[in-house]
């Protein structure tokens, strides 16, 4: 497959004209974003492909940090008046001050690329998608005759970023990420019950097709919605419960990832603002934010403000030793930048954001994780979660879940929300399985009203005590 | 703009499209927001973006495969030049005929379009442009905001800031039977954020208002009192024992029981069956003392509209009827499917395909004030917070973490958080004791205090 070629959208000498009028000689910090994205997306629904859609959308975002505060506004209008006026805007946060002295832009550090460099559908035409589709449908029904609804989507987004920071220098980034989702409904006896499963990540769609993942996670879909058929009320109250691995590490993004990012700390709302140095977690555990995982759906070659992604250790057995950073919240605590500076596209201002967040392996298996559960819950797989990161209380929903007395699985449970509190919750996990895993590529986290793809990971634990939010006392 | 759609149009059945409608929007909005009493962002949005939506007929050759119906595609770009257009519409063309025809597909003519009369009768109430604030005035609000809440109390000793925006929106849409439109909308808003307690203790409450014009705004000082009256009194909270009890659902928190209502009545998810009330319709849901409407011309609605997403001409619908689930909520391909009149529900963006959703909600009020209410109840809990996202629209279960205060002996006692809630929606409903006086409004909904018996709390 042909590499992507970019050029700058707009002319260098219109950028190095907006800077130097954007930019008062006190700033902080700067940049301008710009971002060319486009999608594509088929749906098919009662076994036919029936919504195909597209978007494209080019801006820049134009950005000035002074101290504490952040100038930034963005223009869809790729034109010289619009770039100078979203630069007027951003600049309000500033004095009256002279501008800062004129830069040469030039390229930046160059990065090793996670990812290919291609818009992911390059190659695979929408009959080909609309014809993996509906074979689909047809997998999904013929695997069960209770299946009455399959909806399936493939969709590619292809986002070609540059980023001219304040210095001058260019840095850019192509970004490719594919993702497909099944989610049938089976009926019986008058009842109807869901499941859905997917996955994906920052590769082509022909990768995507040609794997075997479309097929097992239509298994996957019809599995989870015929069990919840079976399953019963979920218990009420106070209880252990196993996570198993993979995209049950939710819970780390939950309970404490959103807790450590910078801004909730600098500012000292977050649970975990006086905690550094301290210890957050059992021993033994150590949980890190890897952005840098080749081709993972939260992985980033630079974040949105032109840093590396990186390896950052958050807890390391049981102490927390970092916060997640971008380069305004790290230079005003006086740490580095993590590599965790994001923005949804060039209309969002830059937050510091989770990539991809997961627990490392411990020395048990997950037979004797499940086999040490007198009576609670074994938890396989969620759905979503939420946090309030000032009392850290965090909750988030079972998709597929046991009832356990004695390490063996009674019956399958219904959806139920799980609460806790962030700063207890891991000090209460008391077995680390061997079998880390990583979620298949599904994860998309929203702070601020901005969403960005992110991935989580765990190996199968135990946690003494959660309140398991289930209608039978 | 409505230039930019017709040209679109003509553009699209020069191209091959049978039947074509296209939407373009234009944003453009400041917000400022303060921390501790200096300002801590300036953001400015200016965006347009035009959306096309093409019918194309099966090719004779396929219809004894695939039927006669037509079928379609959308896509959208921030390109408006011409050059923009044609491949937008080349584009949107070549997806359509990939696309399965649906032998219900329903093009974009002959819907009930509103009158030139109407049109203009609108424009001359409705529409405005100016928000009535400037970036100075929008940062005083915020300041005073925020500064009033730092204030209200010594265990306030944090603020997370307080936040004030404005702008305005302006929508074109253009169906290729003609109709042609353009709507201008401006609103403004206040919010903040404050924090008291401190590390393990800490509590966070927020309030926030928007209205189309900054006069119709909340005060600053109303807003910071409501957030800083609701973070003090949840400090130092406890947690319950698990039991079935009456749960008190504040209308903060009730606008969420709307919200699940109207996946539910959705057509789209009725005729896809993902809904726990697909054969709800004339059913008894809630006890017969309950209305609930969408009204689409509604004084303090944010969601206010002429026509909807197709160019339907939008009228009130009473979804509940004295506790009967009356309407689903269409477009016309769910209203054609499930042989009901559209209530003008579509809804439409840029990007994807037509969704449908209410103009504005209301839950129509009962008689007794909140602390009647809880008097009457006796023993149970007022929930103020919900968490996550624990509903299963297909089945109507329901489970969400929650914080609230305890009701003991007809009063409310202590606040308690770390809990959950947990029923099916469908009995939730049914189970509706009683139904406040106390209607207020969150943008496009509004909605009272809501007693629900027989849920289970999970706590100790």
């Amino acid at each position: 497959m042909s590499q992507y070629h970019s050029v700058l959208p707009i002319a260098e000498e219109a950028l190095q004209h907006t800077l130097s009028h954007m930019l008062p000689a006190d700033a902080d910090d700067g940049d301008l974003y710009l971002q060319s994205a486009s999608s594509e997306s088929l749906a098919l629904e009662e076994g036919r492909v029936k919504h195909i859609s597209a978007s494209s959308r080019q801006g820049i975002g134009a950005r000035v940090i002074k101290g504490e505060a952040a100038g930034h506004a963005f223009t869809d209008r790729l034109e010289p008046a619009a770039l100078l006026q979203a630069a007027k805007s951003a600049r309000a946060i500033a004095g009256d001050g002279g501008n800062a002295a004129p830069v040469n832009i030039h390229a930046g550090i160059a990065v090793p690329s996670l990812y290919q460099a291609v818009n992911p559908a390059d190659g695979v035409d929408f009959s080909q998608r609309k014809a993996l589709l509906e074979q689909l449908d047809g997998l999904a029904r013929g695997l069960d005759p209770r299946v009455r609804q399959v909806f399936a989507s493939i969709s590619s987004t292809f986002s070609d970023i540059h980023i001219v920071r304040m210095d001058g220098a260019h840095l850019h980034d192509v970004r490719p990420l594919v993702r497909l989702n099944v989610s049938v409904v089976v009926e019986e006896n008058g009842q109807r019950e869901t499941g859905s499963a997917g996955g994906g990540g920052r590769f082509s769609l022909q990768r995507l097709i040609d794997g075997d993942g479309p097929q097992r996670w239509v298994r996957e879909a019809v599995r989870l919605a015929t069990l919840n058929l079976g399953a019963h009320a979920a218990p009420a109250g106070t209880m252990p419960v196993v996570l198993g691995s993979g995209w049950p590490g939710i819970l780390l993004h939950e309970a404490i990832g959103h807790g450590l990012e910078g801004d909730f700390n600098r500012k000292g709302t977050s649970v975990f603002a006086d905690k550094l140095g301290k210890q957050v977690a059992a021993r033994g555990i150590t949980v890190v934010d890897d952005g840098s995982i080749a081709e993972r759906r939260g992985s980033l070659t630079i974040d949105d403000e032109g840093t590396p992604s990186q390896r950052t250790v958050l807890i390391e057995d049981g102490i927390l030793i970092g916060y997640l950073c971008d380069r305004q919240n790290a230079r005003l605590m006086g740490m580095q930048s993590t590599g965790n500076g994001r923005r949804e596209s060039y209309a969002h201002p830059i937050q510091p954001r989770m990539t991809n967040t997961f627990m490392l392996a411990g020395n048990d298996t997950p037979e004797d994780v499940l086999a040490s559960l007198d009576r609670g819950i074994y938890a396989v797989n969620f759905g979503g979660g939420q946090v309030d990161i000032t009392s850290g209380k965090f909750v988030f929903t079972t998709s597929e879940a046991y009832y356990v007395e004695n390490g063996v699985i009674q019956y399958p449970v219904k959806g139920a929300t799980l609460i806790g509190s962030g700063h207890e919750v891991l000090h209460k996990v008391s077995m680390i399985g061997n079998d880390l895993a990583l979620d298949p590529g599904v994860g998309t986290c929203g702070k601020g009203g901005q969403s960005v793809p992110v991935g989580v990971g765990l190996p199968t634990i135990r946690i003494d005590e959660l309140t398991v939010g289930g209608t039978q006392t | 703009m409505n230039g930019a759609t017709e040209q679109l149009i003509a553009i699209a059945t020069e191209a091959g499209a049978i039947h074509a409608d296209a939407i373009a929007v234009a944003n453009s909005g400041d917000s400022i927001a303060v921390r501790n009493g200096a300002v801590e962002s300036v953001e400015r949005e200016d965006s347009c973006g035009i959306g096309l939506r093409a019918f194309v007929a099966t090719p004779a050759e396929n219809h004894q495969k695939q039927g006669c119906g037509m079928a379609f595609a959308t896509a959208s770009t921030s390109d408006l030049s011409a050059d923009g257009l044609h491949k937008l519409a080349q584009q949107v063309i070549a997806m359509a005929r990939i696309s399965e025809p649906d032998p219900d597909a329903v093009p974009p003519i002959g819907a009930d379009h509103p009158s030139q009369a109407e049109l203009h009768g609108w424009q001359q109430t409705h529409d405005h442009t100016n928000a009535g604030w400037s970036l100075e005035q929008a940062k005083a609000a915020a300041l005073a905001c925020e500064e009033t809440a730092l204030a209200y109390d010594h265990a306030i000793n944090n603020s997370e800031g307080a936040d004030a925006g404005f702008g305005s929106s302006h929508m074109a849409y253009c169906s290729s039977d003609g109709f042609a439109a353009l709507y201008h909308k401006g609103s403004a808003s206040l919010s903040v954020s404050v924090i008291a307690g401190s590390g393990e203790g800490m509590q966070r409450d927020y309030s926030w208002h928007q209205a189309l014009h900054a006069a119709d705004l909340h005060s600053p000082e109303q807003i910071a009192n409501e957030a800083a009256q609701r973070v003090v009194r949840r400090l130092n909270p406890g947690t319950m024992a698990s039991g079935k009890t009456t749960v008190v659902f504040e209308p903060r928190t009730a606008t969420s029981l709307l919200g699940h209502l109207t996946s539910a009545i959705n057509g789209r998810a009725v005729l896809q069956q993902r809904s726990f009330l697909t054969d709800a319709l004339g059913q008894s849901l809630f006890p017969n003392s309950v209305c609930i409407d969408d009204i689409p011309n509604h004084p303090q609605g944010l969601g206010n509209r002429l026509f909807d997403g197709e160019g339907t001409r939008c009228h009130s619908n009473r979804l509940i009827a004295d506790g009967v689930l009356a309407c689903f909520l269409t477009d016309r391909y769910a209203a054609k499917r499930l042989q009901q009149p559209p209530t003008g529900s579509a809804k439409r963006g840029l990007t994807g395909d037509i969704a449908i959703g209410a103009s504005n909600l209301i839950w129509q009020p009962g008689t007794l004030s909140q602390q009647a209410m809880v008097a009457e109840i006796g023993n149970g809990l007022l929930v103020t917070e919900l968490i996550g996202f624990g509903i299963n629209g297909i089945t109507g279960d329901y489970s969400r973490g929650a914080s609230g205060f305890l009701i003991e002996n007809g009063i409310l006692t202590r606040p308690v958080q770390g809990i959950t809630i947990a029923g099916n929606l469908k009995q939730m409903f049914a189970q509706v004791t009683h139904v406040g006086a106390d209607l207020t409004w969150f943008g496009s909904s509004a909605v009272p205090s809501i007693a629900i018996a027989g849920m289970t709390v999970a706590g100790q």
